[in-house]
This record gives C-alpha cells, sequence and structure tokens, in this order.
C-alpha cells in the first residue's frame, strides 16, 4: 500500500507540473495585456508597465520564473486586485465554494441513493416513474432556473430564507438546493440502475434464500455492492461542485472562487489563472486518489497493490 | 406526464416573468436610519489610488478620501481641500491654498506635503500606475513617466503646509475637473510606509480624509460599508450615517433585494426597463461614453467620404439603441449628452447644425445617393467589409443590427461580422487589423477634449487613422485659448468637421436604468470619472 501510494503521489506531481506547463504556455498565447486601462495606454506606457511586471521578458524565462515561485508556495500577486497574493485571493475566496459545494454534494448524494434505492426496491410501480421523472427533471431543468424560482417564492415571496448574501448559514440554504439537484438526479438514476440489476443477481437470491429478511438483503448486499459505481462518479462531481458555479454564485452573491476564475482568463490576470488552475488540479488528483483508495475499502476485491503489480 | 409538462412549464414561465416583472415595492426599513444599502455590480479592487483602475473603487476613493475640489452635479467643481486657488495669466501655473483644518484619520494632518508625496507616487514608474497618462501635461510628467527623469523633477511643490504649487508643461482648461478626480488626491506617506504592501488591499490597511471611512472590506469579500467620518473637516454637512454596501452581478437578485427593502437601488436588466419604466424610482444613468465606428482607411473604401456618410445614414440610431436594450439613448454627436454644460446649455447643442444633424439621422434616400457616389469613385458596384465586435450581449446585437440595416440599404455592400473576445479586438484594434471596428470610449473627466483628442492625426487611439488637418487645429486651437467659449467653440467646430467627414461613426450612449428608492436625496451622479458623490446624500423620513 506505502509503494502503491508513493507512486501514485509521484505522477500526481508529474501531472501537476504538466498541467502548469500546459496551461501557463496557452495562457501566453491569449492576445492583449493584464491592464485595465490598455485600450487608453500609449505602446511606451505598456512597454514600461511590462517591464515593471517582468512581461518583457522572453515567455520560458517568465515561467521558469513562475514555476520557481511556485515550489517555494508564491503564485504571485493579482493584477485585478492590486498587491493581492493571489495565494490569499484564493484562500478567500475558495472557502464559500468548498462549503458549499460539500453541503450540496452531500444532500444530493444521499437524497439521491434513498430516492434511487427505493425506486429500484418498487421497481415499476407509481414509486419508480415519480422517482424517475424528478431525476429527469433534476437533470434537464438547469440549476440557474431553479436558483431564480427558489429566490423569488421562497426567498422573495414568503421570506423564508434570506434573498442573498453570505455570513449566515440561512443563507447557505437555497444556493445548497440548486446546486445539489444535479447529484441529486445523477445518484439517484445510477442507483436505481445499479441496484436494479443487483438484486437481480443470484447472490441476493441465495441470501433471500438463506432466510435473510428483505431490508438484510438489502443492506448488506445489495447497497454495498451498487455504491460501487457511485465512487467513480462523486469524485470529479465533488471537485466540479467545491470549485464553484459562477452562476449560482453570482445569484445568491456567493464571495466564491466560481466567478473568480472565469474573470481572471477574461482580464488576462495570469497569476490568478495559474493559482485557480494549480487549486482545480490538485483537487483533482487528490480526490482520484482517494477514489482509488475508496474503492479498495468498498470492494475487497480490488487490492491497490497487486492492481499494480 | 403531459399534464406534468404543462404544469411545469407554466409555472417556470410564470416565475421567470415574474422574477423580472414583479412590482410592489414594499417600503424601505431603512426609510428612517440615515442608511442607505447601496450596490455596485462589480468588486472592490484597491483603495490605492495609484492603483486603481475600476468604477466600484474610484467611487469608494471619490467618497473616502478628498482632493483640492469635490465635483458636485453635472461635474460643478466645489472647493474640498482647497480654500483658494490662484492662476497664472498663461494659466501654466497654479497655486493652492489648503484648509487648515483637514484631517487624516489616523490623526495627521492634511498638508500640500501629502499631495506631493501622493503625485510623485503615482507618476512613479515602479508604482505601475494605470492612470499615471493623466497626469500627462504636469510639467515633466510624461519623461517622468518614461522613466527618463526623477520623479523629484514633477512639476509639484509644497511650499509650505497650506500651500501647493503646480507648474504645467502647457495650459490645461479642464485642469479643475482633474483635481476632482480621485487619482489626484492627497497620500499619507505614514501609512503608504506603514502598511507597504498591504495599502490599500483592505478597510483597515487604508487612511482617509473624505467624508466616510470604509469599514468591513476584507480584500475580495462582496460587503461593506462606508461609514460617516467624525474627523472629516466638512462633517456637519455630511448627513448618512452609514451606506452598506453590496456586490450585486444579477439583476434579478438586486431587483428581488430592491422589492424586499434590503437594497435602496438596484441596476435592472435591459429587459425589465420597459416594464418598470412608469414607476417611481426608475432612474436613467447615462455614461460619458459613446459607442462608434472605427473605420479603417489603410481600406480604400474607408478612405471614401461618401462612403463614410452612406454608412452613418443608413444607421436608424433609434433603432440600434432598443436593438441593444436597456435604457441607451441615439446619438447625433460624438461627444455625449448630459457631459458637458456651457453657459447653461448641453455642449451637444453647441455642435450641433442641420448639416450635422442631417448626416446623423436615418434616411435611406440619402444613404443610397452617397452610396452611388461612393460607387462611381470606386469604380465598384459590390463591396465587401468586416465589422469587428466585441463578444458580449450588447456588441452582438448591435453588431447583427448593423449587419441587416447596412444590407438592406445599401446594396451591394456585404457585410460579415466578427464577434471576438474584448481583449482580442483591442489588440487588433491597435495592430490597425481592422475593416470597421464598433467599440465604446469612456471619458475620464467630463469635458468634450476626452472624446475629440481621440481623433487627431496623431492620436494613439485613433486605429483608423482618419486625418483632417481642418479638425487638428481647431483641436490644437482649443488647447491654447485662455476664452472659455472660444474653447468650447473651437471644440465644437472640430466635431463638426469630424460630424460631416463622418472621420468615425457615432451611433448611440449607453446608459444604465435603476431603480432608486423616491426617498433617496441628493445623490450626486455623475457620468465620468468617478460616479457617486454621498457626500450630501441623505434619506427623507
Amino acid at each position: 500500500m506505502a509503494r502503491y501510494l508513493l507512486k501514485r503521489i509521484f505522477y500526481m506531481i508529474l501531472t501537476l507540473l504538466i498541467v502548469a506547463t500546459v496551461t501557463f504556455f496557452l495562457m501566453k498565447l491569449m492576445p492583449g495585456s493584464p491592464y485595465a486601462n490598455e485600450a487608453k495606454m500609449t505602446l511606451t506606457q505598456r512597454q514600461i508597465m511590462d517591464q515593471q511586471y517582468g512581461l518583457n521578458k522572453p515567455i520560458w524565462q517568465q515561467y521558469l520564473i513562475y514555476i520557481a515561485g511556485m515550489l517555494h508556495g508564491d503564485f504571485g500577486t493579482s493584477f485585478q486586485y492590486s498587491n493581492q497574493p493571489v495565494a490569499s485571493l484564493i484562500g478567500a475566496r475558495l472557502g464559500a465554494s468548498v462549503q458549499l459545494g460539500l453541503q450540496a454534494l452531500i444532500l444530493g448524494v444521499v437524497l439521491g441513493v434513498i430516492a434511487g434505492a427505493i425506486a429500484a426496491m418498487r421497481q415499476g410501480t407509481w414509486v419508480d416513474s415519480t422517482a424517475t421523472v424528478i431525476s429527469i427533471l433534476g437533470k434537464s431543468v438547469p440549476n440557474f432556473v431553479l436558483a431564480v424560482l427558489l429566490q423569488y417564492y421562497i426567498g422573495l415571496k414568503l421570506g423564508w430564507f434570506p434573498i442573498a448574501g453570505w455570513g449566515q448559514f440561512s443563507q447557505t440554504i437555497m444556493p445548497t438546493i440548486a446546486l445539489a439537484v444535479g447529484p441529486f438526479a445523477e445518484t439517484a438514476r445510477f442507483i436505481r440502475t445499479s441496484m436494479v440489476d443487483t438484486l437481480s443477481s443470484d447472490y441476493i437470491e441465495l441470501g433471500k434464500a438463506k432466510g435473510l429478511s428483505r431490508m438484510e438483503v438489502i443492506r448488506k448486499h445489495a447497497m454495498r455492492n451498487s455504491m460501487i459505481p457511485l465512487v467513480t462518479l462523486i469524485g470529479p462531481y465533488a471537485v466540479a461542485l467545491m470549485t464553484g458555479s459562477m452562476v449560482i454564485e453570482n445569484i445568491f452573491n456567493v464571495p466564491g472562487i466560481g466567478e473568480q476564475f472565469v474573470k481572471s482568463i477574461l482580464t488576462n490576470d495570469y497569476p490568478t489563472i495559474m493559482g485557480i488552475t494549480m487549486v482545480y488540479c490538485i483537487g483533482l488528483v487528490v480526490i482520484l486518489l482517494i477514489t482509488d483508495i475508496v474503492y479498495g475499502l468498498i470492494d475487497p476485491r480490488i487490492r491497490l497493490d497487486e492492481s499494480e503489480a | 406526464m403531459k399534464k406534468w409538462k404543462k404544469y411545469l412549464s407554466a409555472s417556470l414561465l410564470t416565475a421567470v416573468s415574474a422574477a423580472t416583472l414583479a412590482a410592489c415595492s414594499k417600503s424601505s426599513s431603512s426609510g428612517t436610519k440615515q442608511t442607505l444599502n447601496w450596490m455596485t455590480k462589480s468588486e472592490l479592487q484597491t483603495l490605492d489610488l495609484s492603483k486603481v483602475t475600476d468604477a466600484t473603487s474610484l467611487d469608494q476613493i471619490n467618497n473616502s478620501m478628498e482632493g483640492l475640489y469635490r465635483l458636485g452635479k453635472n461635474s460643478k467643481v466645489e472647493n474640498a481641500l482647497a480654500t483658494r486657488t490662484e492662476v497664472s495669466k498663461d494659466g501654466k501655473v497654479w497655486h493652492f491654498t489648503l484648509r487648515k483644518n483637514a484631517k487624516w484619520s489616523n490623526g495627521d494632518p492634511v498638508t500640500a506635503k501629502d499631495f506631493v508625496y501622493s503625485w510623485r507616487r503615482t507618476v512613479d514608474p515602479k508604482t505601475a500606475s494605470q492612470y499615471a497618462y493623466l497626469f500627462s501635461g504636469v510639467k515633466n510628467a510624461d519623461d517622468v513617466v518614461a522613466g527618463k527623469k526623477k520623479v523629484e523633477s514633477l512639476g509639484v511643490k509644497a511650499d509650505d503646509n497650506q500651500h501647493l504649487t503646480v507648474t504645467l508643461d502647457r495650459r490645461i482648461p479642464y485642469f479643475k475637473l482633474l483635481m476632482g478626480f480621485g487619482v489626484f488626491f492627497p497620500q499619507n506617506e505614514h501609512a503608504v510606509e506603514k502598511y507597504g504592501k498591504n495599502y490599500g488591499t483592505s478597510s483597515k490597511t487604508m487612511v482617509y480624509n473624505g467624508p466616510f471611512v470604509s469599514k468591513g472590506w476584507t480584500g475580495s469579500n462582496l460587503a461593506w460599508k462606508l461609514v460617516k467620518n467624525k474627523d472629516y473637516w466638512d462633517k456637519s454637512k455630511v448627513k448618512l450615517s452609514k451606506i452598506n454596501y453590496s456586490v450585486q452581478k444579477t439583476p434579478s437578485t438586486d431587483y428581488n433585494l430592491y422589492q424586499a427593502g434590503k437594497l435602496d437601488a438596484a441596476l435592472l436588466a435591459p429587459q425589465a426597463t420597459k416594464q418598470l419604466k412608469n414607476q417611481a424610482g426608475y432612474t436613467i444613468r447615462p455614461a460619458s461614453s459613446t459607442q462608434y465606428l472605427q473605420l479603417n482607411e489603410k481600406n480604400k473604401l474607408f478612405q471614401n467620404t461618401d462612403f463614410r456618410r452612406a454608412l452613418s445614414l443608413s444607421v436608424n440610431r433609434k433603432a440600434l439603441a432598443s436593438a441593444v436594450g436597456g435604457a441607451n439613448k441615439p446619438v447625433t454627436t460624438f461627444s455625449p449628452n448630459s457631459m458637458t454644460e456651457v453657459n447653461g446649455k448641453d455642449y451637444t447643442n453647441l455642435v450641433k447644425t442641420a448639416e450635422t444633424d442631417k448626416l446623423m439621422t436615418y434616411n435611406p434616400t440619402l444613404a443610397k445617393s452617397y452610396w452611388k457616389k461612393a460607387q462611381k469613385a470606386l469604380g465598384k458596384s459590390k463591396v465587401n467589409f468586416t465589422l469587428l465586435t466585441y463578444d458580449d450581449d450588447d456588441a452582438k446585437k448591435a453588431g447583427e443590427y448593423l449587419q441587416s440595416t447596412i444590407e438592406s440599404n445599401l446594396k451591394g455592400v456585404n457585410v460579415r461580422v466578427n464577434n471576438l473576445p474584448k481583449k482580442t479586438v483591442l489588440v487588433r484594434g491597435q495592430n490597425g487589423n481592422f475593416d470597421a471596428l464598433l467599440m465604446g470610449w469612456q471619458a475620464d473627466f467630463t469635458d468634450p477634449i476626452s472624446f475629440l483628442d481621440l481623433n487627431t492625426s496623431n492620436a494613439s487611439y485613433n486605429w483608423g487613422k482618419w486625418a483632417n488637418k481642418e479638425y487638428d487645429k481647431y483641436v490644437a486651437a482649443s488647447k491654447t485659448t485662455a476664452n472659455e467659449n472660444a474653447r468650447f467653440e473651437d471644440l465644437a467646430k472640430a466635431e463638426r468637421v469630424l460630424l460631416t467627414e463622418q472621420g468615425v461613426v457615432p451611433l448611440y450612449q449607453p446608459a444604465e436604468a435603476w431603480m432608486i428608492r423616491p426617498t433617496v436625496k441628493d445623490v450626486v451622479y455623475n457620468g465620468a470619472g468617478a460616479n457617486y458623490n454621498f457626500k450630501y446624500a441623505y434619506v427623507e423620513k
């Protein structure tokens, strides 16, 4: 296991380095400069600015300087937010996105598993049809439409929760619901299919024949086996949710990272683009590693050491 | 299933339209407290006036800091830190006497040295201020910005704590307006040194000398406050005790908050303006900005004046402004409306003549006749060109409209619209790599020269390279005369040449529609520079 982990960590670092390199050079291909007043500055002024920020150096030199800084934990200073280190900018914004993402993931997956399991157990009945319709709706109605509806009816008309803002738990409820619809629908659909398969397996029949109660069969055998494919799904979902959704964050005024990323690209804020890309990438490789480890725990047939041997 | 679908689509439709249309504003909870709940559409990026580039930050600086003058309604210059101003006959030397009772929030007095320090810091190439170009005209500023001279050579001097002298390279007729712009405000050296890299990156790492002080801004959060400054020299005039500021990026959200009484001002979505325009509180905020076409004279087609005129005449500007949506207004001049007043009248009235109005008004018949003349001169019956625009919604709508109106009115003209990201468009513009370019110019200060300077032969922003000696002559003349009326007359003459020749094709003036609670009074709005001044604002009880 230790050897496997070391190997994986080595590959993770390699992946990060490749992503950093590719992103850096692609980013430098974007036209324009990071200066907001670019159009109003003369060519000489732009050249002086470039000199100040080291943007007049050859790109490979800028790359080496960036990588050296990154290895020392220095992600540079933002252009948009004058003098603010990218690390603290991301730190301040990531918290809200991670919190919302986790809440949405837990809510969506838990409800999705319950709905999917019930639908599979009551296959072909109205319960199954209802669960299917709900999950199709959840998959096809964009979350921002739901967000606007929630905000108008629950926030403004009924006044149950704050319309927008950040700082109190009550302000996280509506964005969480809006974000949870996606993972809910996906999980419900997945668990239903997977469990319908599992329930028709021989070992389930065997369990029943041995006199196990219906609930025991479901809990000990059907559920566990149906969860395996779900792990593959949840990993990337977790990263996507925790790295923020620009639209939902904008609707509910959440100070998250989603919009920062888009804005940094539109404004050529090079250090911020790199910083957020690296955070996304680290999140993804770490979650993928965790997913693989969790696989081994859920399914004893998967032995990490052996699979690498 | 069918019933479900019907029910769902009906409720979706009702809800979405209700979210945008619903009216019935509730009474403000803030009505009695002298607290204002205001919004801005983008994050506060810095409080450091040497680093500022964006409108939100400029607004915060304008309300928490103060310079020689403060700009009132219609950019009227009011004394702020300056109590007396003397100007030399040639207009190149300015002596300011500063008030004695102005203090920084750290207790230091505000002195002439703070201005010298601030200006030198901004023009220092090491600071890399993106507004350093505004100092052009202050003695040696261009050379200092270019790193050719030391910052100490800049034409600003503290004679003593209360007296400041500014020397200019040339007369700057709009110098007073500049002095009301945040970039020219003083800075407290102790604070800049004390906070170092953190200076201006949060409310706490900053000192203030304006009507309000900033509280609660941590660097990237979406809500903060402006609280009345107890040390402000003119605090008896400041009626608001607090302004709660929040960043709102979705118009439906801010309008919901407005209806719930949580906001006193809400920026409306363009599609909501039609439904709400008759309601109390509906307010149009025109920007000192013009959207226009730059035509590249490298292309023979655009060297032809008749063709440029034909283009102008083929556009129904009213229809274009409404196609783009919101509260945008068609223009008949290049300088926007409601920007500058000359002897109590809008400057644009001075510009307009029957001839310019004729060329700026939709007239398909006249457009065709100019197009025929152009066809003859060019020796072609069919021409193609590409219209380059940004890829945002407004630019796309404008591009589509222009394409259809030009092609349908000028048979034989084929327009291809190319929507590209803003940064790409700017690079293409600067390199002269375009045929026709749709873009906007936003003034930094409310004087027509901020528009007319763009089109002189050597202007760095004249990407289309339209050149006209007469135009250059009038613009140059406006800079040497000491008589204000003669100066505006020169500017108007220049602008008439521009419009008659259609050196650029002005199209519309962008404007935003807001709902502002009718109980909110005396908020000063200006379309250029810092938009808001809350010094005298109050909430009627």
